[in-house]
């Protein structure tokens, strides 16, 4: 049996920060290829939509919020419970 | 014939390079996103299933069925202006079934078979008793009472209790303003559920640079929720409150209501940039600070109060008295987040490429890692199929425990809580885990702008598959699957592919509209499509009837339950149906239509003065009243699905008859239970609450409508007749006859007036329940359903004359009783609100 408390949550931000050149890398090496307008038929292409199927997304994430402790917070939209 | 493939469009964009680039130029603004998803003018609806399996409750039968929740969603992405946009979104979900409570050793016994005193046997969960332990502290096997018949044993099981149907209900708008290169939307919305709520607004923008090769969005939220839950007073006894004393408050009824308020403030930004011409990177980074009450207020933690003065029995060292405890969480959490997101256009295929990954960490010491990938594989004739997989991994929050021991003895509640973690929950969601997911979306679009979704999941989660193992055991793995379907039409792309000789000609059939409440009221010309919604709002409330008369609580107590007596009687009762309209006319002289629907009910009761005493204790044939009386009931669901063929009769422009055939499916419930408590099964909610008919039912209809100048009129026949002799669960609805007739004028040349009446007979619930209902009151009796009925309806119908929507069409009607006549004895009719939208191409 553990009885753990939470003393050492202060850090966590810490390991957070490590991630961030992670990110910044990845958006650094976005040095990109010029793509004129009537070069862009592809990107606009219903299977390149960053989201296809909105309404479908939205309703595995309620799922997965309702089941998993980290969600809901990339959307910033607010919402309700639905915690069953 | 309007149908155009998207093979089709694809050809049409690759033929023409300025087309390519008009379309090019129009989807780049969408790829961004956040402020608006949907395309304009693009209205949706969506239903799906969830599912969960069985848990494993080593050895012990549950008679629980597992959780489901059935939701449906619409939304409507409205271009008010070329520069202003409106969006709005309607959720809803109900759901029902067991769900853990708490966790406790094996040893303890927490899912407990008994039977009761109504002769149902059923799992009850125990909470509280004792539990023996060696010298380790660890639990040891015994018979069930004090006898110790193993040794250690540290297998954990979740004790599961299970929720009646239970309705969350969402609706949400953002209003957005679009500038060449940036865009800036401003929303909000409420979830109303019985036991929480919240209210949110969100600020969001979006920058294009660079040629709109990169785009920079960003995001502000604030939600404030509350909670109000009631814990039963069959449960109190049995859970100490005592953390809470301080946000509690007693109900009448005698059952306590924890209160408890919370705030979210959320900030988010993203980039998108075009790599090349095949390939696109995203990036997020988002924040949530919350603050106050963040328990789930229904979980508990067992603590076992390990009591020195209790001698232990042969071959336990120490005795522990086991007591649930509302779990407690930090009243601070820091969420933060991060993803990126790789979107390739592999041209071998034609298909796209999703990857994607998500960092979270919190400081309740969750960090949690997302993978997921899917392939969106074109295959021709507007058919696309999306495979994807996922795979999810968190950490165990710092406080996160199955069960507690505490060396000091429990004392009737008065030990010392500072000897306990602060922070204590036994919540499964917050324990260290993997989850596996894969599903599949088959995407069909019909005709240019309407489309049909269909999705499948499979979703398990497992101890075993946490990142780097050290996951929780396997008595918490459970796997759920969802199935979900969903409709998008774009007006947008329907008035550019349709002419206006089309529109001209809905008009002309609309201008005649029938009001809303008319079902099956006109015809399709050859080769055209209509997709519509309905929504019906009925009510009851105030007095109960006998037949057509009032009657007092005792004459109900003393006769409206048979030769039983009535307790309690419903005092309000409100039913919403949503349907969807999809109709095709093959030819001139047959139109098919088919009908999804959706529907929830909800009702509440009150004690019926004069009836006679009955026992509410634990166990007693009226152990469920303060909960009818408290609680309330809601059901909802997918409903009875109806398919129907209109063949015309007569059409000699001023006069036009119709007659239906159809049928109704009984997609349906009809064997929603409510939950056990205070010892005694709940039974099935009683027929009226029930989601669909449970037979198949015919339903034919005679059409008549008329039409001249400004003038309209119609009349119509209908009936339902039940096909079948009784239901899965045993009992049949009354066949139905309606007839009703109806005028109407044009005020204007797009908005019109009808005023109508309506007589209604439904007879009895034939047979009955084969399945354990628990009858308290007039609704639980088959003999007290239908009746006659006489209605007046007074509508407007208004047709969209010109602009991006033109020829979508809206009506509503309030239809108000004149006289009613039951059989039996039943609630009054408050009357009934039919809206519809429909749009014909």
């Amino acid at each position: 049996m553990q009885n753990r408390n939470c003393a050492n949550s202060v850090s966590r931000p810490i390991r957070f920060m490590r991630v961030v050149p992670f990110f910044l890398l990845a958006l650094a090496v976005t040095g990109c290829a010029e793509v004129a307008p009537w070069q862009r038929g592809t990107l606009a292409k219903p299977q390149m939509a960053l989201d296809p199927y909105p309404l479908h997304s939205a309703l595995r994430a309620h799922n997965y919020g309702a089941r998993e402790a980290a969600s809901g917070v990339s959307s910033s939209e607010g919402g309700g419970c639905g915690c069953y | 014939m309007a149908v155009i493939n998207s093979g089709e469009i694809q050809g049409a964009i690759k033929s023409s390079p300025l087309a390519a680039l008009t379309a090019a130029a129009l989807a780049l603004p969408g790829l961004v996103g956040a402020p608006a998803q949907a395309a304009d003018d693009e209205f949706s609806v969506q239903y799906g299933h969830y599912q969960e399996e069985e848990r494993d409750l080593f050895g012990v039968k549950s008679t629980y069925r597992p959780i489901e929740v059935d939701t449906v969603q619409g939304n409507g992405n409205i271009k008010i202006t070329d520069r202003v946009k409106f969006l709005f979104n309607y959720t809803q979900d109900t759901w029902s079934g067991a769900t853990p409570i708490t966790t406790a050793p094996l040893a303890f016994r927490g899912n407990s078979t008994k039977s009761s005193t109504d002769g149902v046997s059923g799992a009850t969960p125990i909470v509280n008793g004792e539990l023996f332990f060696d010298s380790q502290l660890n639990p040891v096997q015994t018979d069930g009472s004090r006898t110790v018949t193993g040794g250690a044993d540290n297998r954990l099981v979740h004790t599961l209790s299970a929720a009646s149907p239970e309705t969350r209900r969402q609706g949400d708008f953002k209003l957005g303003y679009e500038w060449d290169e940036a865009a800036a939307n401003v929303g909000g919305g409420t979830s109303v559920e019985d036991d929480y709520e919240s209210r949110f607004v969100n600020l969001g923008g979006r920058l294009d640079f660079n040629q709109k090769l990169t785009t920079l969005n960003g995001g502000l939220s604030y939600t404030a929720s509350d909670t109000k839950a009631r814990l039963d007073h069959d449960l109190l006894p049995y859970v100490d409150t005592g953390a809470y004393t301080d946000q509690i408050t007693r109900t009448a009824e005698g059952g306590k209501i924890v209160q408890g308020h919370r705030k979210d403030w959320g900030a988010h930004v993203g980039l998108t940039q075009v790599l090349n011409k095949n390939a696109l990177i995203e990036a997020g980074l988002g924040y949530t600070y919350s603050i106050g009450f963040q328990e789930n207020p229904y979980k508990v933690v067992e603590v076992a109060f390990i009591n020195d003065q209790i001698p232990a029995p042969d071959g336990a060292a120490y005795v522990g008295q086991v007591r649930a405890l509302l779990e407690q969480r930090p009243n601070v959490r820091n969420q933060l987040s991060g993803n990126l997101g790789y979107k390739r256009y592999v041209e071998a295929f034609d298909a796209a490429l999703h990857l994607n990954y998500r960092y979270f960490l919190d400081d309740w010491g969750i960090n949690a890692h997302t993978f997921e990938a899917d392939w969106g594989q074109p295959l021709g004739h507007g058919w696309t199929l999306t495979p994807r997989i996922r795979y999810y991994s968190q950490d165990a929050a710092d406080f996160y425990v199955p069960y507690l021991i505490s060396q000091q003895a429990y004392n009737s509640g008065r030990f010392d809580r500072n000897r306990l973690p602060k922070n204590f929950s036994s919540d499964h969601r917050l324990s260290g885990y993997g989850a596996l997911s894969g599903g599949i979306t088959l995407s069909k679009q019909f005709a240019k702008g309407v489309s049909l979704d269909l999705g499948y999941e499979y979703y398990t989660h497992q101890g075993g598959l946490k990142l780097g193992g050290g996951g929780e055991g396997d008595y918490a793995d459970f796997d759920y699957w969802v199935v979900n379907g969903a409709l998008r039409v774009n007006l947008e792309a329907l008035a550019a592919s349709s002419d206006h000789g089309s529109h001209a000609q809905h008009q002309h059939h609309h201008g005649a509209m029938a009001p809303a409440g008319v079902m099956f009221e006109h015809m399709l010309d050859k080769g055209k499509f209509m997709v519509g919604y309905r929504y019906m709002h009925s009510s009851q409330s105030g007095d109960m009837l006998h037949g057509a008369n009032r009657v007092s609580d005792p004459a109900i107590a003393a006769g409206g339950c048979g030769s039983d007596p009535c307790y309690i009687r419903p005092n309000g009762m409100v039913m919403n149906m949503h349907m969807l309209d999809i109709m095709y006319a093959p030819t001139d002289w047959l139109n098919l239509m088919v009908m999804p629907q959706f529907m929830d009910m909800s009702m509440t009761m009150q004690r019926l003065a004069g009836a006679p005493m009955i026992d509410e204790g634990p166990g007693g044939a009226g152990a469920h009243i303060p909960h009818h009386v408290e609680n309330g009931h809601e059901t909802g669901g997918i409903g009875d699905m109806g398919v129907y063929a209109l063949f015309k009769a007569l059409d000699t422009g001023h006069h036009h008859l119709h007659m239906g055939l159809g049928l109704s499916i009984p997609f349906g419930d009809v064997d929603i239970q409510l939950r056990r408590n205070h010892k005694v099964d709940g039974g099935l909610i009683h027929y009226g609450m029930q989601i669909g008919s449970g037979t198949l039912d015919f339903k034919p209809s005679v059409t008549y409508t008329g039409n001249y100048d400004d003038w309209s009129w119609g009349a119509q026949l209908s009936g339902t007749k039940r096909l079948e002799d009784h239901g899965e669960t045993g009992f049949r609805f009354g066949d139905i006859f309606q007839s009703t007739a109806w005028g109407g004028y044009n005020l204007t040349h797009w908005l019109s007036a009808t005023v109508r009446g309506v007589y209604t007979v439904q007879g009895t619930v034939q047979k009955q329940f084969n399945q354990y209902i628990d009858k308290l009151g007039p609704m639980d009796y088959p003999m007290n359903y239908g009746g006659r009925f006489w209605d007046v309806g007074f509508g407007l119908n208004a047709t969209v004359p010109g602009g991006d929507l033109a020829g979508n069409t809206l009506g509503v009607e309030w239809l108000q009783p004149v006289h009613t006549d039951y059989n039996g004895y039943q609630l009054d009719r408050d009357g009934t609100l039919s809206a519809t939208w429909h749009y014909a191409f």
